[in-house]
């Protein structure tokens, strides 16, 4: 209790008080950046916290942290982009919201409820010091191999409009993320001898590949602002409202949050969905739930930064991190040179209070900063969106190439981004398609890892068989809720295209098996398993659709019904999306030539001047701002461009791609 | 017009000649090609090195480290192989699993770490331990020899995680049985929920986790890989100093001393997983002279009285290896002989592994 005091008197000295500030303002930015996130925000502090006093790294590092989980609502909300994997579930609501002209009330309601789930968080995380030692303990093989299973099959089908096409996205995703070294033997699946896909495609670039890219196009598309005006004076006080009059969400969502965030390797992607499936599951009216309704928003807001407090006792105690940010803070512990362990209860205990301090005051301060500053960056969404459109891809190819300083990245990036499109286009499900891509190799691991400890007996553990009941109830669940939704069978023209469309993912299953059969069995097992249940499911969706296309008798009996629901996309426009998304391969091919400094300037000036001519002046203007932003960023973090062709016949300045010598 | 001609090639080559006898670096930038991820141990090694190198060279130039992840180091290594420059603007920060890549015969490696000039080697050491329900006593494997199952974590059999296999058949723990995809951390952790019986870990771990717990008795030490010399002699770990090194736990089980074959197949793997655990590598064809300062700068640096406060609480208790010796211990690291190779392979084929060392 002393250190719990005196932790918090050390906090409100100048000096932390400025370094978590500023750690703040740096979280919100890259929170509000797409494709950044904690994970590069925490790297960009590193360099800097070697050489400061333990208890001033951590602040900022926390202070860091922090923020992102709140501010990345922005973009989520705004621009349909979530803005790092944790705000996935808000664009579902806060997006639709912000079309419909109440973005202000999203984006209130998500600070509010992003700040209560963080002050929760980190309330948990210093009562749970003490007590989750045992829990942890508790959780072997068996019972996280269970958990994410559970974890998958509730994402598959909740986040698909249709079951059978959610739970065949999320099998899909587990057979894309399977591609790669083989876990158990180090066979190379599915590399055609590439160095690139050895490891896989990294999670940020396969992130933006699903959401950002075919959000950019989908609302290039659509033509215009997204939103016609913003009523803010309204906006802000009832989203606020809203909160308070959800406040048993906010703290469920929260609950969920912190125990979800505390179970190790789970957290960062999977905790908005969870969230977000509990209030499609508990509330009485999901009417509106994923086309407006702020309570979608309230959810995973609240659960994603109650996560932060959550996340943070595996890490502190075991010094096992959840998620990229982990990760890095980790890193920086070890820089500063405090080792996670007992000790963090024990000799360590001020520091730990410091950070749990700092995680309360970073987020109240983080939430703070986001509502004074909401109504002039919520303006944006009155820019119109072919001006803003250049300049997120600009962003996304410098964040893209600064992953790795790959060029494939941009290959993996543009390849997601076809995915995405279509699968937007078709009505399959994105995000499903990402936790199985991230949850892959874990769970191929696990099931070894299980299978080899345990053999069957893991399912009688009494973890497990909380879990299986856990698992089934909300599949049984689910489908009640589902089968009792009408079903209306509408007109619609592109029903070919997307029966092809099925035909065309049908020859992953089937290339993968045909190319990987030969390996040994360790390292085919998994994926051809998969193979075969997708290769089955994708089947039935074909002949479903079928049946449905010709008006089949087959359609009166109840579970063709209930496969049938909505297994067509209502929305269309795959061409024009098609159209935009080819001028992101001419901007690549522009980077691979000139360096990226000029092909964006060219790129950012040729997509205005082509859609406006009259705004050729404002073109210019934000292609040199942006310039010199970059500038300033690479110069800092010793981040480098795209370095061109033209750049092995001149020798280029560093400002224009060329090496920083 | 020749005469002038000559006075001018004479002069220029004299004048470089001059240059390159004082390597200065005042006002230069050195890259510093880390193949691994921000945070992690080659990370945390250079940054720590990093002010003192500074410090050290002529001209204190600005170092600069460049973190490349991916491809399991091969990325970034073949980056550095690609694109760096012998004229001691670029350095490569090294590990294990550098090194392990190529003494494997990894196929996508394109780096000639061989023949890389290596300035500085920091040492570790790998202890094993068991649960203390599962043995009599410490250092007294005879129970774990009968068991059915041992199992233990593994991440990949193409890592240097390939050497528990080999080492655990020598010592004859016949049930030996490896967990695949375990991390260090991700080992320790199933250990500690009971679901393992067999772990390892470096010296920092050793001392944080482990001991604490061998306190408190629900851990017993099994042996460390021990401390390898210039002159091939092995010494015991003075951290667990009671604790016996491999060599003897091999003599003590097999009732003859490690020799032949099994000697030189440790010396290799002591090399790479030990004795070269981190080091800090020149590219190939670096001039001599500026290998020179480089190394005499890591000497100066040794001798650093800050250094040497702060050196073995960050990178551990091991004296660092500086200069000519250094670039022994790759090489025996980095180019295992047939025998050695053969030998790792009958082990892997003895556990069912379809990976093998080329």
């Amino acid at each position: 209790m002393e250190q719990f005091v005196s932790a918090f008197f050390q906090l409100f000295e100048l000096t932390h008080l400025l370094f978590l500030f500023g750690g703040t303002l740096l979280g919100l930015i890259v929170g509000i950046l797409p494709g950044l996130g904690g994970t590069s925000g925490l790297a960009l502090v590193l360099p800097f916290v070697y050489s400061l006093e333990p208890s001033y790294a951590l602040a900022m590092m926390i202070g860091v942290l922090a923020p992102t989980t709140t501010s990345d609502t922005f973009p989520a909300v705004l621009m349909g982009i979530p803005g790092t994997a944790g705000s996935q579930a808000t664009v579902m609501d806060g997006f639709p919201l912000s079309k419909k002209g109440m973005a202000a009330r999203a984006l209130s309601a998500a600070f509010c409820s992003s700040l209560m789930g963080g002050v929760f968080g980190a309330l948990i995380l210093s009562i749970s010091i003490y007590y989750a030692i045992p829990i942890i303990m508790a959780f072997g093989f068996g019972e996280q191999f269970l958990l994410i299973i559970l974890a998958l099959l509730m994402v598959g089908a909740l986040t698909g409009e249709n079951f059978i096409k959610g739970v065949t996205a999320c099998i899909l995703g587990l057979i894309i993320g399977s591609i790669g070294s083989a876990p158990i033997t180090g066979d190379l699946r599915f590399t055609f001898g590439t160095l690139y896909l050895v490891e896989g495609v990294p999670i940020v670039i396969v992130g933006l590949g699903l959401f950002a890219l075919p959000e950019i196009v989908g609302l290039l598309d659509s033509k215009g602002a997204i939103a016609k005006a913003l009523k803010n004076e309204e906006g802000w006080f009832r989203g606020i409202k809203d909160v308070f009059k959800n406040w048993f969400l906010v703290l469920r969502c929260s609950s969920i949050g912190c125990i979800v965030g505390a179970l190790p390797g789970l957290g960062g992607t999977v905790v908005d969905w969870i969230a977000y499936s509990h209030l499609k599951q508990t509330s009485k009216d999901t009417s509106n739930i994923g086309k407006g309704d702020v309570r979608g928003v309230i959810a995973p807001e609240s659960a994603n930064n109650a996560k932060e407090g959550g996340a943070l006792i595996p890490t502190l105690l075991f010094g096992i991190p959840g998620s990229g940010n982990k990760v890095l803070l980790l890193g920086g512990f070890i820089l500063i040179g405090i080792e996670p362990g007992l000790e963090m209860v024990t000799t360590h205990l001020d520091l730990t209070y410091l950070m749990i301090w700092s995680l309360a005051i970073a987020n109240i301060l983080g939430a703070g900063l986001c509502i004074g500053f909401a109504s002039h960056i919520s303006k944006l969404t009155l820019v119109r969106y072919y001006i803003l459109a250049p300049v997120m891809i600009v962003l996304i190819f410098f964040a893209t190439f600064n992953i790795n300083r790959d060029w494939y990245d941009f290959i993996g990036l543009l390849g997601f981004g076809l995915i995405g499109i279509t699968f937007k286009a078709f009505g399959w499900s994105r995000p499903a398609l990402l936790i199985g891509f991230f949850l892959s190799t874990k769970v191929e691991l696990l099931s070894y890892q299980t299978q080899a400890v345990y053999g069957l007996t893991f399912l009688t553990r009494p973890v497990s068989i909380i879990l299986i009941v856990l698992c089934f109830g909300t599949i049984l669940l689910l489908l009640r809720q589902k089968f009792k939704q009408s079903y209306t069978s509408s007109a619609l023209k592109n029903k070919k295209n997307q029966i092809y469309y099925v035909l065309i993912l049908l020859v992953l299953p089937i290339l993968m098996i045909s190319l990987i059969s030969s390996l040994d069995y360790r390292a085919s097992l998994f994926p051809i398993s998969l193979c075969v249940v997708s290769i089955l499911l994708l089947t039935i969706i074909f002949f479903v659709k079928i049946i449905d296309y010709n008006n089949h008798h087959l359609l009166k009996y109840s579970f063709v019904k209930f496969v049938n629901m909505n297994i067509y996309e209502q929305n269309s426009g795959f061409n024009n999306q098609f159209f935009y998304y080819l001028s992101f391969i001419g901007y690549l091919i522009m980077n691979y030539i000139v360096g990226f400094p000029i092909a964006s300037v060219i790129f950012i000036n040729a997509f205005i001047i082509f859609h406006d001519k009259r705004d050729y002046k404002i073109s210019i203007i934000i292609s040199f701002v942006l310039l010199v932003i970059l500038w300033f960023l690479s110069y800092m973090l010793t981040l480098q461009f795209p370095n061109g062709l033209i750049g092995l016949l001149i020798d280029m300045p560093w400002w224009l791609g060329g090496e920083f010598n | 017009m020749r005469k002038f001609l000559i006075l001018f090639v004479v002069s220029f080559f004299s004048l470089t000649s001059v240059v390159s006898a004082e390597v200065d670096f005042s006002g230069k930038t050195i890259t510093w090609v880390v193949p691994f991820k921000e945070g992690g141990g080659t990370s945390r090694f250079s940054r720590f090195i990093e002010p003192f190198l500074t410090k050290y060279l002529p001209g204190n130039p600005t170092i600069k480290i460049m973190h490349i992840p991916g491809g399991g180091a091969i990325k970034g290594s073949n980056y550095f192989q690609k694109n760096a420059k012998p004229d001691g603007t670029y350095i490569f920060g090294c590990s294990t699993s550098v090194i392990v890549n190529v003494a494997t015969g990894n196929p996508l490696v394109k780096y000639n770490l061989s023949s890389y000039k290596p300035v500085l080697l920091l040492p570790q050491n790998t202890h094993w331990f068991t649960r203390s329900d599962l043995i009599d006593e410490a250092h007294d494997i005879s129970k774990l020899q009968k068991r059915k199952l041992v199992l233990y974590g593994l991440k990949t059999p193409a890592s240097a995680d390939l050497f528990h296999i080999w080492v655990f058949d020598k010592i004859g723990i016949k049930g030996a049985k490896p967990i695949p995809g375990l991390s260090s951390s991700g080992a320790w952790q199933a250990f500690q929920r009971g679901e393992i019986h067999l772990n390892s870990q470096g010296a920092a771990k050793y001392i944080k986790n482990v001991k604490p717990q061998i306190e408190k008795g629900k851990i017993l030490d099994i042996m460390t890989l021990g401390l390898v010399d210039a002159n091939g002699n092995i010494s015991r770990n003075p951290l667990a100093p009671n604790a016996p090194t491999f060599a003897e736990m091999y003599e003590k089980v097999n009732s003859k001393k490690l020799s032949g074959d099994d000697l030189e197949a440790f010396y290799s793997i002591a090399a790479a997983w030990s004795q070269a655990s981190k080091s800090m590598l020149l590219p190939e064809n670096t001039p001599d002279d500026i290998v020179k300062v480089y190394r005499d700068a890591a000497k100066k640096m040794v001798n650093d009285p800050d250094f040497k406060a702060k050196a073995t609480k960050v990178l551990g208790p091991y004296p660092l290896t500086v200069g000519e010796e250094a670039g022994a211990i790759i090489k025996k690291a980095a180019i295992f002989s047939e025998n050695t190779k053969k030998q790792l392979n009958k082990v892997l084929k003895k556990h069912k592994f379809t990976y093998r060392v080329k």
